[in-house]
């Protein structure tokens, strides 16, 4: 046993397999330590907050500030609310209305926005300009009226319906993050929901393992058993266990999880039923090949031995036949395992996972980020991180078993 | 010579795979600068064209929205959802009534014609609303209580008010709502497919208005008609004869030569199409809409500028199931759920800010318009009013009805077992989905354990339209959003005891919420016409369902959603934007998809882009 363990352990690619396992493993235990509470929980209103850093305007403003003299501030300053299309831009719509601009300078900040002022009109909408430009420029001409206000901002409170100035705030004013009282970071941003991205994807990871884990254990219970006594009883039972492995192998087994899933009803649909029953609907290709494997070891002689001793039917298969087939078995569940997590994925993908409000899985956060389009708005966070884990777990898992069959499998081995 | 062959045959398979691959594309082409391109109304193949029939799903022609859609067939009159009035369509601007209400009369227009070339006459109207009671179609079964008859000869009609037993009109709102949402039909088409059906009421409700060859056997007034469809999309063609061009009504054809709908997968296909200029009006919940111009700076607009974006008439709602023991007993249980619900929540993530708040439009019977919501008494039922996300108030209510946790596990209990309730919306309707996470949410938070199973649509229909269904405690639906009639057909949706009981309900009070002062209150809205008296009875309404909190509004949402791609067509309706009458008059354009009530006057407006 601890020699099969050292071969085990020398295969790079289980080894491989084995770390990044591991790796996903620890974070999901050790994440949730340094940032405690419910995946589930809403933090922003609104969907899909950027991924970032986000400072409480509230308490920055209250923080102690200290005076910067940077150099190019004003130039960015300029730069976040007039980019080098509002320019040409605003050009075309002093051409729109007949406005000579022969002697403008576009790069002339001051000059645009004297110009700008000088001639935009909110109401006037210039025939044939699309309800989409017209809206641009308003939008643009509020941006542009931040930038012409002045090099002081007035901070007021509300004391019995009048404001009283608390504070001036200067361009020049910064406060160091480490001393605004409430800053996050969200990592991974925020998904439709407004939910901690990277804290229910590590939530998630785990609810996903688990799902893989018990459907690969009722999957190979299952294959395993009717593997074992088809092939070694033989006769009639092989004959009616093969037929109805025969039968559940025609049956598209994704679709039968489907119809399953479906008429379990959401109400009943925790993480663990819709874990069995992807187990129940994915066990017969190990029943196949634990059979196949049984046969060839059925005629050896110290099983023809142990039949001539009187033993038990199920001591035969105990301890004469399931040790011989122990590697292979344990290579087959790290596949179930890998193919139970995709199944989740996928089920969930559908809508048929488990309810939303109670777990997060990986499916799950796929299908929502989906309904709420953000593969089409650029919110890559609320996907493809999870897109990313589902991945990495199940090309551990596949790698680690790679590497067990190149240490078992004699024909495969160096 | 057998890899000769075997090349040969690969050609010749990949050749004719090619010529049927194009042949297939290339039997409809429509030059994209005369065709309007529609997405989210139509999602299989039309089954009807039939403008009496029942089950159509032909969404473009056969539909209401904002108002009845009249591309193919027409009203009398055009309901607009901004400014509150009816505008003349197949009918004059004449509608009067005589003083106690019962008889309502109007002439039609002398220049409306069929497609065949007839006059449009009264007998086409009595004949349409007769078959309807008839038959039993919509028409008929929706106004069939509020009309005795109709009456008239040539081009002037007389509507009799069903009286009730002290002699008045029982509903003269709800004549108003035939007047724009009843599609006339022809007289003559009717005999015929009365005849071609020997009277068999469901054989006309279920006739496609096809002949046998798949041509189309109905003739229609408006201004377009079927071209092509098939499962993958539906065709209109403008006909240039229509009779609307006339002075005395558009004075002109409307300027798309043709209208056309691919039936896309789902809404983020239509999205995309959107995107890529391959839609140009768009009736589907876009999450996020202003990503598509703010972030992506693509030519697509809304009818106002910024957030709520589309004009929200529709109070999608939640409604508690009576037939529920602890629902129905519990006047506290419904109303704590409901003041614990985050609204904002709801408005920021499931409607991505496309609803305005309740702060904006404080919770009533009222949808949030100007006009609807001076109807009630603001401070009166201040005080009965909330906002959401209230847990301990929700909490506090629950402790003082007895209502709790005995034994720790996290839930309260009712005679002895835990409250488990559903809070159920049909699958893949994204934004009530969402919506109904916040719910079960809010139950989390004080105590009550809530599922949200999503049924499919069909499963769904048939089990809340069921008076006697106890599967869904909460389910959601929404309400009448904008017809003449309301909001009094709204408020009797919310408390009316017409529904109670009713098999196959569409109608209304899906809950089965039985108030009898309520439902007195209701009867007497329809024959009142001194204002404020009106507005003390809507007043009291509120109080009484701010009180007993038989459903609870979730967001303000549009009766239809209007987002436009100006890559071909510009001049879709905007905020404040008019239509020129024929007699000079401005008339504001709702944004109901240039098809819905008086939204079609946008039509008319449309440009090509440069």
């Amino acid at each position: 046993m601890k020699n099969t363990i050292k071969q085990v352990f020398h295969s790079p690619k289980f080894v491989g397999g084995f770390v990044i396992f591991v790796a996903i493993l620890l974070t999901m235990i050790i994440y949730p330590l340094f940032n405690p509470g419910n995946p589930l929980q809403q933090v922003s209103v609104g969907t899909f907050a950027r991924p970032g850093t986000y400072v409480s305007l509230y308490d920055a403003t209250k923080a102690t500030s200290n005076t910067l003299r940077l150099p190019d501030a004003d130039e960015k300053r300029v730069a976040a609310s007039l980019s080098a299309e509002d320019r040409v831009a605003m050009v075309e719509y002093f051409t729109t209305m007949g406005i000579d601009i022969s002697e403008l300078d576009t790069e002339d900040t001051d000059a645009l926005l004297q110009m700008w002022d000088d001639n935009y009109d909110p109401s006037v909408r210039p025939k044939g300009m699309t309800s989409a430009k017209v809206n641009y420029y308003k939008r643009l001409n509020t941006s542009l009226q931040d930038l012409k206000s002045g090099d002081t901002l007035v901070i007021a409170e509300e004391v019995d319906g009048e404001l009283v100035e608390s504070k001036k705030i200067t361009t020049t004013d910064y406060v160091r993050t480490g001393a605004v009282a409430n800053v996050k970071t969200l990592p991974l941003g925020t998904d439709n929901f407004g939910r901690d991205v990277l804290k229910e994807l590590v939530s998630a990871t785990g609810t996903s393992i688990l799902i893989g884990l018990i459907a690969g254990v009722v999957a190979t219970l299952i294959g395993l058993t009717f593997g074992l006594l088809a092939g070694y009883v033989g006769g009639f039972l092989d004959d009616f266990i093969m037929f109805i492995t025969n039968i559940f192998t025609v049956i598209p087994g994704f679709v039968l999880l489907i119809l399953i899933t479906y008429s379990i009803g959401q109400e009943q649909r925790g993480a663990a039923v819709v874990a069995t029953v992807i187990g129940l609907t994915g066990w017969t290709w190990t029943a196949r090949s634990v059979r196949s494997q049984v046969i060839s070891l059925r005629n050896r002689d110290h099983v023809n031995l142990s039949k001539l001793s009187g033993h038990s039917l199920i001591r035969i298969i105990l301890t004469d036949i399931l040790p011989y087939i122990a590697s292979y078995v344990v290579m087959a569940f790290i596949l179930q395992v890998s193919s139970g997590i995709l199944a989740e994925a996928q089920l969930s993908m559908l809508g048929l996972g488990p309810q939303t409000t109670k777990v997060p899985t990986l499916g799950l956060m796929m299908n929502w980020a989906m309904l709420y389009s953000a593969h089409t708005n650029g919110s890559w966070w609320a996907y493809f991180p999870v897109i990313l884990v589902i991945t990495l777990i199940s090309f551990s898992l596949n790698l680690m078993n790679t590497g067990l069959d190149q240490v078992f499998n004699p024909t495969l081995r160096d | 010579m057998k890899k000769l062959i075997a090349l040969a045959l690969a050609v010749m398979m990949v050749l004719s795979l090619s010529v049927t691959a194009f042949a297939a594309e290339g039997d409809v082409v429509l030059p994209r600068e005369e065709t309007l391109y529609f997405a989210g109304q139509q999602w299989g193949a039309v089954n009807s064209w039939n403008p009496i029939g029942t089950n159509q799903n032909n969404s473009m022609a056969i539909a209401a929205g904002g108002g009845q859609r009249t591309i193919m067939y027409e009203t009398l009159y055009m309901w607009n959802i901004l400014d509150g009035k009816l505008y003349g369509l197949l009918a004059n601007d004449d509608y009067a009534w005589n003083d106690d209400m019962t008889q309502l009369t109007f002439t039609i227009k002398d220049a409306a014609k069929w497609s065949d070339g007839t006059d449009v006459t009264a007998a086409d109207v009595i004949r349409t609303f007769d078959i309807g009671v008839e038959i039993a179609n919509g028409t008929g079964s929706t106004y069939g209580p509020y009309i005795e008859s109709i009456e008239g000869e040539g081009k002037s009609v007389t509507i009799n008010a069903k009286l009730n037993d002290a002699g008045q009109p029982v509903n003269p709102l709800k004549i108003l709502d035939f007047l724009e949402l009843t599609l006339i039909a022809q007289a003559d088409w009717i005999d015929q497919v009365y005849e071609a059906n020997d009277g068999d009421a469901t054989a006309i409700l279920n006739d496609d208005g096809l002949n046998d060859a798949g041509e189309l056997e109905v003739p229609y007034t408006g201004p377009y008609t079927r071209y092509f469809d098939d499962d993958q999309k539906v065709i209109f063609i403008r006909d240039d004869n229509y009779w609307g061009q006339d002075e005395s009504m558009w004075g002109k054809l409307p300027a798309p030569k043709y209208i056309a709908h691919a039936m896309y997968a789902d809404n983020n296909a239509g999205d995309n199409a959107l995107r890529n200029g391959e839609v140009d009006v768009s009736q589907q919940f876009t999450a996020n809409v202003q990503d598509m111009w703010e972030k992506d700076g693509l030519p697509i607009s809304t009818y106002y500028m910024d957030a709520p974006y589309g004009i929200c008439v529709g109070l999608p709602t939640a409604w508690y199931n009576m037939n529920i023991p602890v629902i129905a007993e519990y006047p506290a249980l419904r109303k704590a759920i409901a003041m614990a619900v985050d609204y904002d929540s709801i408005n920021a993530n499931a409607m991505t800010g496309q609803s305005p708040t309740f702060v904006q439009a404080p919770r009533s019977l009222m949808n949030p318009t100007d006009a609807e919501q001076a109807m009630y008494d603001h401070d009166a039922v201040a005080d009965l009013q909330w906002v959401g996300n209230d847990v301990d108030g929700a909490n506090a209510l629950l402790d003082e009805a007895g209502l709790l946790d005995t034994d720790g596990d996290g839930f309260r209990e009712y005679n002895g077992e835990k409250i488990s309730l559903t809070a159920v919306c049909p699958n893949g309707w994204t934004d009530w989905m969402a919506a109904m996470v916040e719910v079960a949410n809010a139950g989390a938070k004080i105590g009550i354990e809530i599922t949200t199973p999503y049924p499919e649509a069909d499963t769904f229909n048939a089990v809340f339209t069921d008076p006697d269904q106890t599967e869904y405690a909460i389910f959601m639906w929404s309400p009448d959003a904008s017809t003449p009639a309301n909001p009094w057909s709204r408020v009797n949706q919310f408390m009316g005891m017409d529904y109670v009981g009713v098999q196959n309900n569409w109608s209304g009070n899906w809950g089965q919420y039985v108030n009898e002062e309520a439902d007195a209150l209701l009867k007497q809205i329809p024959t009142t016409t001194d204002e404020a008296t009106l507005k003390d009875l809507y007043t009291q309404l509120t109080e009484i369902y701010l009180t007993e909190v038989p459903s609870f509004t979730l967001m303000y949402r549009p009766a239809v959603f209007f987002t436009v791609n100006e890559s071909v067509w510009t001049n879709y309706p905007y905020e404040g934007s008019t239509h020129t009458m024929a007699d000079g008059t401005e008339v504001l354009v709702p944004p109901t998809d240039c098809t819905d009530g008086f939204g079609i006057a946008a039509l008319y407006d449309l440009e090509l882009v440069g």
